[in-house]
Order: structure tokens, then C-alpha cells, then sequence
């Protein structure tokens, strides 16, 4: 408080120099960088990448509003209590529900830091491979971010750099062609850009792996098989082998195994993993949200270990940490009886383990999307879907129809956010009849409902931002 | 449990009374009082003991007799429409009085910027309210006091939280961003006035309009508040002053929910219509006993203490005031409180003739913590009011009740819990003060330098304890602290001069330089893991895990010149410039200057030669007024674009943080400026015992800042305050004061009134400005239209709804709605209007709902004396205005895991059985509660707000014992109320900046309080 003794000097300075020095009104962002010193350096641009990935685990991003939209499909219940969900679970959902306007803005500040580091790294000077990296890391984000946008609204308005150097942001929506050149393209650089695999200090950045899984999966929603099967079998020739166990992918101990392409990396004490506390159990300290129900646990094969890794029922043993310890899950913990287990692990004194990764993206996706891709172009996809099963101590499949690879997709996937969106490609190309699928009654936690063609293809752009655009942003079909 | 003080004082003004008696060297004056024209004796004439709050009254007969405590006292006769006289005792016991009847009650006094005025010549339009009128009020500060004390200042209660001030608007919502006038506290700008004890305050002074306030040109263009404390009079005899009260609140209504036993049948009815099977928690006999009525539990009664003392006097040379208060305010929920600790040291000196020296510094200490009660997630009055009735407060085995099991019990922690584990508190350490020195250089020639300090030291604590029983749960334990220091400098030197020429021609002149900076210096951390959670292990020492930490430093300054003219030509015309540079940091170099005139002028129509024969008219003056002002009340350095660090994340384990554009810059950011017009007229009539006020304005707000919410694909770096429109505020103020006296009875009957209409002319972008988001699903209510005013609710109107399923057949409504065909929408649901006609519902249906301001907000004070009695009614009300009653909109949501109000009793269960209250229903299919008129309700109240009942001891009783004036009273606060608005309260403030104001959050509420108290002067 030293200073404190000098204000009546200070005082006296200030009304003696004041008036005449222009100093007295300028103000200086203390503790704060501007743009015109920034990006001097190496550090600067690794600060800049470390920002693409930080928002990821974001309530509202990735860790949960970005899993609601897979409560349509017929694998899970809404469960929990935001009353919106039911409006999405049974395609009644209009252009206000929360769910939709939640996650917009949060996938454009995604694409904002990419941009940013697109347009002010590559004039850094410092080391290229490091500098590569950054890049590719910024095309990645900027692709996985308008990869979401894709699959959910269809098309959005699309920012890049040039938008962003001319503070050009009320755009109207991209064409269709143009949002799938852009999630190409940054897929490709970013495969290019990246390395295959990084020291323990960075492990869980995106690697080349994860973009030419996600390029395999794109290829896929294209119907481009040739793509698809080449940029696929990347990652099954790279080093990313499946894990010894499907379960270990989804403990903390073993959550960075190779087999996982791309995860939301958690670490208690640093950050939340608020998915896990949005899927766990509410007497186990969750929120209950996204419950299994029978017709999932059912899809399972009687011997398929997944099923206790994936989905836990009542009876199941789970160690819950604390003076509980391992407990058998009580009839009523959910409604459904089930919960989603790959989000949850509990910590030795009890509550949920924060170091669970969010997982997005496992090699054993891209197996069965090559086996998708090999199938539905008439060719052998017997050994992929079989590289998946094996593990699991499951017998072979033989001349593998599309019929398994759709069961085998499901079980392996379950309440990865995959299965509505693939039951949504395969009812465009005609392999499935999705209106009938959905008006089957499911039990007490899945009635028949209505979904209409094409309306609900798509959801609806948030009325939000069409409000906020002033007539630029246009809402798409049949929600206007 | 805390004692009160009120015993110990009582103890200490014994004391201090047997002492006083015999060290003080009391003696006692007497005399007759009569008026100079007619001879006869008067009745009611205040003689008080100048500096002291020492008084009595004249009797029927004009005799008075009134105790001093020093030869040397000054007595002081004044009566409504006569010339006060000052008379020292120099040792007489006998002094009789001969009172003239005023030449103008408006000669009081009035405290301008940079300067004191003359009521009746003043030009501008200035409030005055005195601080006797709002001493002893159960009320933590100033700000509330000033509610409804003068037209066009009013004050919005956000909220009846201990400690919340609410906020003062003059002359309207003057802009869309910070609205909030400029407080002087003793000629330092200070920001909050709620530092200040009241019972300190001698005046306060409201500048209006442009002429008034523009010599403030930077920061007046939200009108001035001027506060002046009280101060000690040269060769006044030292008085000890003793006030003291004590009380109790408590919450003036509840809202009525579902018992136990109906809300499990209505809870079981929405699956049976929707053809589900009811979900087993809904057959457990358990939930049918009704065990907590939430907001009973969670409200408490609250107290609130009082007790300050202080000694002024002075010498031939020097004169002084010492004082210091404790202020205890315990609100109506566990840990809400405010608490202050103050002390106040005011002294003038005289050097030689030419040089005067003056000081006042206020020490003070607040801590205060208040509860969250405006989300609608986590509000703990939000809560109580949801909160499953059959759940206890506590188990039998002394643990929390919880809502844990099953997530049909909602997401909401036990309150009352979250009230008693709450372990926060915000502490602000004060130190306000200036130096003043006054050199006459010649006549008439002065000049002045003010310096002051601001200097304030804010801590926050927060503990957060591990929460594993309730539904959000905490895992880890957190400690965060932070500490912040402010200081802000004052530099301020003027030249002021007054002659009057040729008898007629007086001029009076002030000109100086004035310079603010203000510094910021930040520092926080905070830290997890505390194995033990004992209180006295909650220190950052005992964290095992270091959370965070931060610090920062920041940076402001204004600079000014400025200049004022007062010219009064023979007493009849009156002319008034100002004009102002101002400089401020806040804008980038090519925009940091703005230049502010303004000029008014004045006719004193009673002072006329053809006026001599109105006898009607004792006082009768047109004023009129134009002038700018500047805003510059942003956040700084948004010129730039910043960079944040601290973003985190780990790759393996290993945590990083990334950095990333915080704010997007605006390089052309600059002054908000607000253009006044203001018309005023003055009278005095019927002998002034009338005085009436009234002023018409307009306000014109133009180049408003603000940052309004903006397309998402921006992403969410913080926008920058931008210039976005025009907005205008035009109204009419009325005061009128009648005082008046009938025997030894005296009254004065005093009400004012602002009808003000407040509207957004033009907002550059041509697209509305949105608000906040309420509760869980995001529900817009509020925007802010051009053409309309701030903050109109927007959404969708209503007209019942469907009794058969034929209605919904036939309705044109949904003629072309898909839900319709699907048959989404069921008899039971809302039937919202097809305003756009294409036989859908859908967002293009919505409109303005209605506006959230008042035509007119009005006050109402009498005050009586009868004898020793007194008593002050003092009322406050709001008319014309909707608020929109979010809460209810909740509350009777069937969709949402909570309990609903009681009105859903009456639930529409078949044709004709309601046309208000929707049926029943798990789905959302029809939105029945998206945000619609049916929520909006008519705000008006009109409130007691203050009644209060005195009696003074005779003096000649008190003065045997040392005491000059000894007075008892009683005060009730928020007596009753009157108003057809279902909610709380219906005073609900603003949620959002000035975006959103009068939308019902289940705010925590004002109580009715009751306090006893006593003064005492020695």
C-alpha cells in the first residue's frame, strides 16, 4: 500500500500536468494483449491453437447440445429434465427450442480461432514442421465445426478468413456445395498439415489420423466409396490399431489409447467433464439426461461384452467409488434401467471422475465406415466389421450385408451420436424406410412418432439468428 | 444470535445525560414570538439551536422555551412564509422575537455545480430534497430514500435484497446502456451514494435538465445528484446527537402452490392424458404427504439496526463535524445482509480573512452478500417457490432433504440448504474524501481548488462446499477470494466571480479546469480441495489444489474545461451559459474531445411592474432551457482489439491454456450525447403556503452506446460498444407543496407526479436490440423496437382456449398447420392468434405484447404536527405500465419437473371448465407456454412506503436532565400496498441493463419492516 502515501503528490502532479500532457488520456490494456502484439511467436501460435480446442467441452458445444440431437434416434430416451428435449425427441420441435440456438454461436467461436490462426500464423516465423501443425490444427477445427453445422442444419452461413479480415459476419446461408467443398478441403489440408502422432505432452491434438477418419466418414455421407475405402484404410494401415479391450477406451487410465482418433480431453481439477455429469445416474451424481432404453440393450448379442461397457442395467456391477465402492445398480437409479456407461467413471472417494474423455471420433468407426463403403460398393467388408467383432470374442460374420454392418454400427456406436444421423443416410438412400422405423412404438420410453420427409432431414436454423440477421439468414424448408 | 444494540445505547445515553446536566453548563431561554405587521403572537415557529439538531416550537400563545447549552448559541426562528431570524443568546435568558413576513421563501438556498444558487434564481430544473426529510428511514441508504421524493426522479428497486440501492433514473431511461446519473458526494464524483449515512446527509440536490447539469458535461447526461453532508457552524456550542433504531421485516406475501397430495394427482394427470404410463415415483404413497411449504422455510423475519452519534460545533476560526454510524441490516433469507460502519469528520477553518480551508473525509466499511435470486435454474426464492412439497427440510437423521431421486423432482437443490451454506461476502473498504481551499483575491474574485480522493478497497470471499446429496452436485470444495483496489484522483481549480453593476445588472462567473483519473488494480485466486470444511479452515493456506489465479490493472481519465455565466438583469430576467470540454480516455485519440453547451434563461414574471397588483401570485417565474450533455459510461479500450488468455485445456493430462480475440475493436467508438430541452414554471400563491413546480422536457439521446447482442457467427469475442441510435424521452413534471397551520396543529401536504414517455426514435442498424433469455428453455421477452419504448415485451397473444376438438377443426388459426393435421394440438391448449393470416403459428405470429414503463410514477407525503407529535405518511406508485409475469409462466407449466402454482387447480379438465389455465400435459406440442400476453399483467401499486409516528419530549422536561431534545417514534416501511399484481411485489427493477425491466424472476422481494428508534440531542 506504499503507494497510497504519495497520492497528494500524485494529486498535485496530476493538476499541475494534466492539462497539457496528452498522456493523462491515454489508457493502456494492462494484463491484456491486443491483435498488434500478438502473434510475434512460436508460443503465441501454440496459445492460439491450445484456444481451438478449450471451448470443445463447452456445455452448450460439444459436451452435451451437440449430443441432444442423437434423442431422436431409437437408442435412448431424453430422459433428465429440460423440457425442450421432448420437442426434438418427437420431431416437434420449431425453430425457438434452446437446444438449436445453443450451440451456433459457441461452433462459430470454434471457427473464429481458426480463422484467426489461418490468417495471422503463416507470416510467424518459426519452426515449419510446429508451424504445420497449428495450421492443420486450425483447418481440422474449422472442418469439424461446419462437419456439425452440415449434419444438423444442412447449410449455415460460412465464415473464413476473408470474412473475418472484413468483419464480414451477417452472411446469408452457403450453397450446399460450397459447405461441402470447405469440410473437404480443410479435412484434406489439415490430413496434410498434421502429424500422425504426438509426444505424451501433446497427445489428444488432432492428428493426420483423425482428419482422414473424419474425411472417411465424409466420403461416406457422399456416397464416394473409392474416397471413403482410401482415406479409411489411412487409419487402419496407420498406427491406430483398436484397443486390446473395447472397454478401454472409455476409462480414464486408457482414455488416449491409439484407437481413439479424436476425444475432448478432460482433466480433473482443470477442467469439467460435463458430459459424464449430464449422462451419470442422479443418485450417483449425475443429471440423468439420454437414458438407453430396452430396444438398444436388446440389440446387443447375448455374449457381445459391449453391452456392459456401453449401456449399464440394473444388476450390472459398477465400482462408484467412495464408502460404496463396487455397487450392483439398483432397480429405479434410472428410469429406463439403463444408463450410458462410456461417459461415466467414478474416483476412488467418490463422485464422478473429470478425467473422462469426451470421445468424437475411434478408429473402430472408420473400420465399420470402410466396411459401409465396401458393402454398399459390392465388394467384401467381412474383414473390417469382423476386425471390430474379434475383439469382443464375437464369432465371425460371413458376406456381411448391409443388414450387419447397420446392427454392427449400432452396437459398437451406442450413444456415440451416430446412430441417428446414420439411420438418416441410409433412409435417403433407400435402405431403410425411416418414417416406418420411427413410427414402430419402442416401449414406454420410445411411442411412435411422426417423421416427415424431407422436413425433418434437417433442423430448423434458430429463429434467434434469423431474428438477429434482419432477412439475411433464411429458414429452411418447411419450418418457415 | 445477535444482541441489540438498543440497550447498550440506552445505557450510554443515561450516562451521557448525567454527565451532560452537569458539564455542559445548560441554561434555558425564553421569550414570545410575533409577527411584525399584525403584532399578534404566532404559533408553530421552529426555534432551533443553530448546528445542532436541538428545537422546539412556539406555543398558541408565541411563547417558546428551549434550552442551550452554550452563552454563546445562536437561536434560529423560522416559520413557514416568514424571513428566518438568527439570534445569539450572549447570555440572555429572555429573547423576543418579531418575525417579517418572507420577501420569498425562495431565497433557500441550492447547491449548482460548482457553486450554490439562489432558489429563485435558478433557471435549470433542480430537485431538492432535505436531509431531515429522509433521516431514520429503515434503509441502507440514500438512494432508496430518494424514491418518490420529486418528480422525474425515480428510483427503480431491483429488488428488496439488504443492500440493493436500486437504481435512480432522472427524467426517464435516459439511454439504453448504463442510465445511472452522477453522484458528487461533497463536490468528489463518487459513484454510489450507499456509502453515505444518511443521517449525514444535510441535502441532496437533483440537477434535471441540461441547464442545470451541463457544468458536469461528461458524466451528466443522466442528470446529477449532489449530495452534501452536514456540517459544523462557526462559534456554535458542541452537541452530542444520538440516534438509534431497531426493527424487524419480514416478506409481505408468498405465493401459493400445490400441496403435496393434489400437485402427485396433477403430476399423474399429465401422463394419463397424454396416453403414457404414469412414472412410478407418481404411485409412491410417501409423495402424498404434505411436509414443506418452501418459501415458509426459506423466509425468515429480518432485522435491521441502527446507531449513529455525532458531535458538531465550532469556533471563531474553525468549526467541525465528527460522526459515526452502524448500520445492520439481516434480510428476510438466511445470509442476505448489509452492514456498514462509517464515520465522517467534516471541518471548515479560516486563515486570515482571504483564506478559507475546508475537508471532509468518510471512512466507511460495508460487507454485505446477497443470494442469487434471478436465475431461473438456481434462485433460491425461485427454487422454494418449485421445490417438491413432500420433501422435508430436513430427514429424521438431521440430513438435507433432497431431490435426488428421481429427475421428476427437478434439477433443483434443497433452498434452504443452499441459503444456510452460502459462505460469501463482498467487503468494501471506503476512504471518500476532499480538500477544499477558497482564496478571495479581490471583492468578489475567488479562487477555489478542490482535491479529492476516492479511494476504495473491495474483498470477496466465496466458499463453495462439496455438495454429493443434492442434484447439483459440487466435487470439489473452493475457496476464491479476490481483492481489488480503486483510487480516484480529483484535480479540480476555478475562478469564480460575482459583482452586481449599476444596481441592476448582476453577473456572476465560474471557470475553471477540473481532472479525474481512476485507477484499478485487481488480484484473485483461488483454490480447491479442503480436507476440512470447518469455518475456521476456510483460508487459501488450507486448499490443496490451486484453482486460479488473476490479477489486473486498469485505467481511466477524464479532463475538462468549463465555464458558467449567471446574468440577472434587474431581478426580472435571468440568462444562464455553460459550456464544456471534456476529454476521456475511453475513446481513441481522434474522438477523445466532445464539446457541450448549453444555455437557459429565466423571466420572474412576479417581479414585473403589471404584476405589482397580482395578488394572487406572491412568486411567478418562466424558465426555459437547451443544452448537451456528454456520455461516456462504457467500458474501456474497446478502440482496440484484445486478446484473452487463460482458455484451458489439457492434451494426456496435462493442463494448457490457449489465448484467443477476446474483443472485436471499434476504431470510431465515441460520445453518447444527450440534447435537453426543458420548459419550467415556478409559483408561490395564497401567501406562499402553495409553491407549485412544473416542467415540461425533451430528451433527446443520440449516438446511444451500446453492444447490442449480434449474429451468432461472430462466435462470442465480447462486441463492442457501438453508436446504434436515437432515443427519446419527453415528460411533464408536477410538484406541489402546500404547508399550512391551524392552531398548534401544522401540516404540509406535498405530491409530485412525472408522466414520461420514453421512445427509441431510430436504431442505426433498422433491426431491434434483444435482451436476455428467461429460464431454462430460452424464452425471449423482452426487445427493444424503434418507435417504441426500451424493453417492450415481445411475443405472441392469446385468446383462450380450445374447449372441443370441433374448435380446433374449425379454427382459421391453424387452418394450415401441420401440428393440426397431426393432431398435436388438443382441446385444453392455448389458442394463439394468426396475426400474419397464413393459417400457421409460427414466429412470424409474434408482436409487442406491451411496455414495461410507467405513465406515471408519483409520490405522495404529508406530514403532522400536533404539539409534540408528529407523523409522516409517505406513499409511492406506479400506473399504467404491464409487467410480465415470467415466473407464473413458469409456474404453471405442467412440462417442467417442478411444482406449479396453486391456479392450476382450476386446470381446463373438459369443455367449459377453463378458459385460462391449459390442460394438463407431459408435451410441448403446442408451446402453450411460449411467451405470450397471457402472461402479461397490469403493474400499478400504489405503497405506503413509509409511515412514520414521533413524539418529542417537552423541553422543558428533558432540558432537567441535560437533554434539549429527546424524540421517540416509530416507523413502518412498505406498510401496505395496493395492487392487483399476482407476483411478489410488483417493484421488480431491471434484469438486463436497461433491456429488460418488470419482468417477474421471483426476485427476492421487499419486506414490511417495523422499527422503533429514538433521538436524542445533548
Amino acid at each position: 500500500m506504499k503507494y497510497n502515501i504519495y497520492i497528494p503528490v500524485y494529486a498535485l502532479i496530476l493538476i499541475a500536468t494534466a492539462g497539457c500532457s496528452k498522456k493523462f488520456l491515454e489508457s493502456t490494456p494492462y494484463g491484456q494483449s491486443t491483435s498488434a502484439d500478438f502473434w510475434r511467436n512460436a508460443d503465441d501460435a501454440i496459445a492460439a491453437s491450445n484456444a481451438l480446442y478449450s471451448y470443445l467441452g463447452d456445455e452448450y458445444l460439444y459436451a452435451h447440445t451437440e449430443q441432444t440431437w442423437d434423442i431422436c434416434s431409437d437408442d435412448q430416451w431424453r430422459a433428465g429434465d429440460h423440457p425442450e428435449d421432448q420437442a426434438i425427441e418427437d420431431f416437434t420441435y420449431d425453430p425457438s427450442n434452446v437446444q438449436l440456438n445453443d450451440s451456433w454461436a459457441r461452433k462459430y467461436e470454434v471457427i473464429s480461432r481458426a480463422n484467426a490462426v489461418l490468417i495471422n500464423v503463416p507470416d510467424i516465423d518459426m519452426d515449419q514442421t510446429l508451424k504445420n501443425r497449428i495450421l492443420g490444427e486450425a483447418h481440422f477445427m474449422r472442418g469439424f465445426m461446419y462437419w456439425l453445422f452440415y449434419k444438423i442444419y444442412g447449410q449455415v452461413p460460412l465464415i473464413l478468413e476473408e470474412d473475418a479480415i472484413a468483419n464480414n459476419f451477417n452472411k446469408p446461408k452457403a450453397s450446399l456445395d460450397s459447405m461441402k467443398l470447405i469440410i473437404e478441403n480443410d479435412w484434406l489440408q489439415a490430413a496434410d498439415l498434421l502429424q500422425e502422432q504426438y509426444d505424451a505432452a501433446n497427445i489428444g491434438r488432432a492428428t493426420k489420423g483423425a482428419a482422414w477418419g473424419f474425411l472417411a466418414k465424409f466420403y461416406v455421407y457422399q456416397e464416394n466409396w473409392p474416397k471413403a475405402i482410401e482415406y479409411g484404410n489411412k487409419v487402419i494401415n496407420g498406427p491406430y490399431p483398436l484397443a486390446g479391450s473395447f472397454g478401454d477406451n472409455f476409462k480414464p487410465d486408457t482414455k488416449n489409447n491409439p484407437e481413439m482418433l479424436f476425444a475432448i480431453q478432460c482433466t480433473d481439477g482443470w477442467t469439467e467433464n460435463v458430459a459424464s455429469i449430464y449422462y451419470g445416474p442422479r443418485p450417483w451424481g449425475g443429471w440423468g439426461f439420454q437414458e438407453p432404453i430396452q430396444d438398444l440393450a436388446d440389440e446387443f448379442e447375448p455374449d457381445d461384452p459391449r453391452r456392459k461397457y456401453s449401456i449399464a442395467g440394473v444388476g450390472d456391477i459398477i465400482d462408484i467409488g467412495g464408502s460404496s465402492g463396487p455397487t450392483a445398480v439398483p432397480a429405479g437409479l434410472t428410469n429406463t434401467g439403463y444408463f450410458f456407461r462410456k461417459y461415466n467413471s467414478w474416483r476412488e472417494d467418490g463422485g464422478l471422475d473429470n478425467n473422462m474423455n469426451i470421445p468424437i471420433l475411434r478408429a473402430a468407426d472408420v473400420y465399420l465406415l470402410v466396411a459401409e463403403a465396401k458393402i454398399r460398393s459390392s465388394q467384401d467388408g467381412d474383414a473390417e466389421i469382423n476386425a471390430v467383432r474379434d475383439r469382443n470374442g464375437l464369432p465371425d460374420v460371413e458376406n456381411a450385408t448391409m443388414e450387419d454392418l447397420m446392427h454392427e454400427r449400432r452396437v459398437e456406436l451406442a450413444g456415440e451420436n451416430e446412430r441417428h444421423q446414420d439411420l438418416m443416410r441410409w433412409s435417403k438412400a433407400g435402405l431403410i424406410n425411416l418414417p416406418a422405423h420411427y413410427a414402430i412404438p419402442r416401449g414406454t420410453f420410445k411411442p411412435a412418432r411422426t417423421f416427415n420427409v424431407p422436413k425433418n432431414y434437417l433442423f430448423p436454423i434458430p429463429q434467434r439468428q434469423i431474428d438477429l440477421s434482419n432477412g439475411v439468414l433464411v429458414q429452411n424448408p418447411d419450418f418457415d | 444470535m445477535r444482541q441489540s444494540p438498543l440497550p447498550r445505547i440506552l445505557l450510554l445515553c443515561l450516562i451521557a445525560s448525567c454527565l451532560s446536566a452537569f458539564a455542559l453548563g445548560q441554561s434555558v431561554v425564553k421569550g414570545k414570538i410575533t409577527d411584525q405587521s399584525t403584532g399578534e403572537a404566532i404559533q408553530g415557529v421552529t426555534i432551533s439551536v443553530k448546528g445542532t439538531n436541538d428545537g422546539t416550537m412556539s406555543d398558541a400563545g408565541g411563547n417558546y422555551s428551549i434550552s442551550v447549552g452554550s452563552a454563546n448559541a445562536i437561536l434560529v426562528f423560522s416559520f413557514t412564509g416568514y424571513t428566518t431570524q438568527e439570534i445569539s443568546v450572549a447570555g440572555k435568558s429572555e429573547i423576543n422575537v418579531i418575525l417579517a413576513t418572507a420577501a420569498a421563501s425562495l431565497s433557500e438556498v441550492v447547491v449548482v455545480g460548482y457553486g450554490t444558487q439562489q432558489k429563485k434564481d435558478v433557471t435549470g430544473a433542480v430537485a431538492s430534497v432535505k436531509g431531515s426529510e429522509i433521516q431514520n428511514l429503515p434503509v441502507s441508504g440514500a438512494t432508496q430514500a430518494l424514491q418518490g421524493r420529486s418528480a422525474g426522479v425515480n428510483v427503480v428497486r431491483n429488488g428488496g435484497s439488504p443492500g440493493n440501492a436500486g437504481s435512480i433514473r432522472i427524467r426517464g431511461t435516459g439511454t439504453i446502456n448504463n442510465a445511472d446519473p452522477l453522484v458528487i458526494i461533497d463536490g468528489v464524483p463518487a459513484g454510489g451514494l450507499n456509502s453515505v449515512n444518511p443521517n449525514d446527509i444535510e441535502s441532496i440536490e437533483v440537477l434535471k435538465d441540461a441547464s442545470a447539469s451541463a457544468i458536469y458535461g461528461t458524466r451528466a447526461a443522466n442528470g446529477v445528484v449532489i449530495v452534501t453532508t452536514r456540517r459544523g457552524g462557526y462559534e456554535q456550542p458542541s452537541r452530542l446527537t444520538i440516534n438509534a433504531y431497531t426493527g424487524t421485516s419480514s416478506v409481505i406475501k408468498t405465493l401459493d402452490m400445490l400441496d403435496a397430495p393434489t400437485l402427485v394427482e396433477l403430476k399423474k394427470e399429465r401422463y394419463t392424458n397424454d396416453g403414457l404410463p404414469v412414472n412410478e415415483v407418481w404411485n409412491n404413497p410417501d409423495n402424498l404427504v404434505q411436509r414443506t411449504n418452501w418459501q415458509d422455510a426459506l423466509f425468515r423475519k429480518g432485522k435491521v439496526n441502527n446507531v449513529d452519534v455525532s458531535v458538531a460545533g465550532g469556533g471563531v476560526n474553525s468549526s467541525y463535524m465528527l460522526s459515526g454510524g452502524y448500520y445492520d441490516e439481516q434480510g428476510v433469507i438466511t445470509n442476505s445482509y448489509f452492514r456498514r460502519l462509517s464515520v465522517r469528520l467534516n471541518s471548515d477553518h479560516k486563515i486570515g480573512k482571504r483564506l478559507k480551508i475546508g475537508e471532509s473525509i468518510q471512512l466507511t466499511n460495508s460487507r454485505d452478500n446477497a443470494l442469487n435470486t434471478l436465475s431461473a435454474q438456481t434462485g433460491v426464492i425461485w427454487s422454494a417457490i418449485r421445490f417438491m412439497p413432500f420433501i422435508p427440510v430436513t430427514y429424521d437423521d438431521g440430513t438435507w432433504g433432497t431431490s435426488k431421486a428421481s429427475n421428476e423432482y427437478g434439477d433443483i437443490n434443497n433452498p434452504v440448504f443452499t441459503a444456510a451454506t452460502t459462505d460469501a461476502a463482498n467487503i468494501n473498504n471506503r476512504i471518500l474524501g476532499n480538500v477544499t481551499a477558497e482564496l478571495e483575491i479581490i471583492k468578489g474574485l475567488k479562487l477555489k481548488a478542490n482535491l479529492g480522493l476516492d479511494a476504495n478497497h473491495y474483498t470477496a470471499k466465496n466458499f463453495s462446499i462439496i455438495i454429493t446429496d443434492q442434484t447439483r452436485t459440487n466435487n470439489n470444495n473452493e475457496l476464491s477470494r479476490s481483492f481489488s483496489e480503486s483510487y480516484s484522483l480529483l484535480g479540480e481549480y476555478f475562478l469564480s466571480y460575482n459583482k452586481i453593476f449599476a444596481d441592476k445588472h448582476k453577473v456572476d462567473v465560474v471557470g475553471g479546469y477540473t481532472a479525474q483519473s481512476f485507477n484499478g488494480d485487481y488480484f484473485s485466486a483461488a483454490k480447491r480441495d479442503f480436507i476440512n470444511e470447518n469455518s475456521n479452515q476456510r483460508y487459501l493456506d488450507v486448499g490443496q489444489t490451486l484453482r486460479a489465479i488473476g490479477g489486473n490493472r486498469t485505467y481511466d481519465a477524464l479532463s475538462s474545461w468549463f465555464g458558467r455565466i449567471n446574468y440577472d438583469f434587474d431581478k426580472r430576467y435571468l440568462l444562464t451559459a455553460t459550456f464544456r470540454a471534456d476529454g476521456s480516455s475511453k475513446f481513441a485519440d481522434d474522438n477523445k474531445w466532445g464539446y457541450f453547451p448549453a444555455f437557459s434563461a429565466g423571466w420572474r414574471i412576479s417581479n414585473e411592474q403589471f404584476f405589482k397588483n397580482v395578488t394572487f401570485f406572491d412568486e411567478l417565474k418562466l424558465t426555459g432551457g437547451w443544452g448537451q450533455l456528454g456520455n461516456q459510461n462504457v467500458a474501456s479500450l474497446q478502440y482496440l482489439a484484445l486478446i484473452g488468455g487463460g482458455h484451458r485445456y489439457s492434451f494426456g493430462n496435462n493442463t494448457v491454456v490457449g489465448s484467443t480475440q477476446s474483443r472485436i475493436p471499434n476504431l470510431n467508438i465515441s460520445w453518447e450525447t444527450a440534447e435537453m430541452t426543458n420548459i419550467g414554471l415556478t409559483a408561490e400563491m395564497l401567501s406562499r403556503t402553495l409553491q407549485v413546480n412544473i416542467n415540461y422536457f425533451i430528451k433527446n439521446t443520440k449516438d446511444m452506446l451500446l453492444a447490442p447482442p449480434t449474429v451468432g457467427t461472430i462466435g462470442i469475442a465480447a462486441v463492442p460498444d457501438q453508436n446504434v441510435g436515437i432515443l427519446r424521452n419527453q415528460g411533464l413534471e408536477i410538484d406541489l407543496t402546500y404547508r399550512n397551520s391551524a392552531g398548534a396543529f401544522n401540516y404540509s401536504l406535498s405530491g409530485n407526479a412525472a408522466f414520461i414517455k420514453n421512445k427509441v426514435i431510430k436504431l442505426y442498424d433498422g433491426n431491434y436490440i434483444g435482451s436476455v433469455f428467461y429460464g431454462r428453455p430460452n424464452q425471449e421477452i423482452s426487445r427493444t423496437y424503434e418507435g417504441h419504448p426500451i424493453g417492450v415485451f415481445y411475443g405472441w397473444k392469446t385468446d383462450g382456449l380450445y374447449q372441443t376438438q370441433d374448435d380446433i377443426d374449425k379454427d382459421a388459426n391453424i387452418a394450415n398447420d401441420s401440428r393440426r393435421t397431426d393432431g398435436l394440438i388438443r382441446p385444453g391448449d392455448v389458442r394463439f392468434i394468426d396475426l400474419n393470416n397464413d393459417g400457421i403459428i409460427n414466429e412470424d405470429d409474434r408482436t409487442i405484447l406491451g411496455s414495461p414503463h410507467p405513465k406515471v410514477v408519483y409520490g405522495f407525503n404529508a406530514n403532522l404536527e400536533y404539539k409534540g407529535f408528529d407523523l409522516t405518511l409517505f406513499f409511492l406508485g406506479n400506473a399504467g405500465l404491464s409487467i410480465f409475469n415470467a415466473d407464473r409462466m413458469q409456474g404453471l407449466d405442467p412440462t417442467y419437473s417442478f411444482n406449479m402454482y396453486a391456479e392450476t387447480k382450476d386446470r381446463w379438465t373438459g369443455a367449459g371448465t377453463s378458459n385460462t389455465i391449459p390442460r394438463m400435459t407431459t408435451l410441448r406440442n403446442n408451446l402453450n407456454y411460449r411467451t405470450s400476453d397471457m402472461f402479461i399483467e397490469k403493474g400499478d401499486f400504489l405503497r405506503l412506503k413509509n409511515a412514520v409516528l414521533g413524539y418529542t419530549l417537552p423541553a422543558g422536561l428533558t432540558a432537567k436532565v441535560g437533554i434539549s431534545k429527546l424524540r421517540v417514534y416509530i416507523t413502518g416501511q412498505n406498510v401496505f400496498t395496493f395492487t392487483k399484481y399476482s407476483g411478489l411485489d410488483p417493484e421488480l427493477g431491471y434484469t438486463d441493463g436497461n433491456r429488460q425491466i418488470n419482468v417477474d424472476y421471483a426476485q427476492y422481494p421487499q419486506s414490511r419492516s417495523w422499527t422503533f428508534g429514538l433521538n436524542v440531542t445533548f
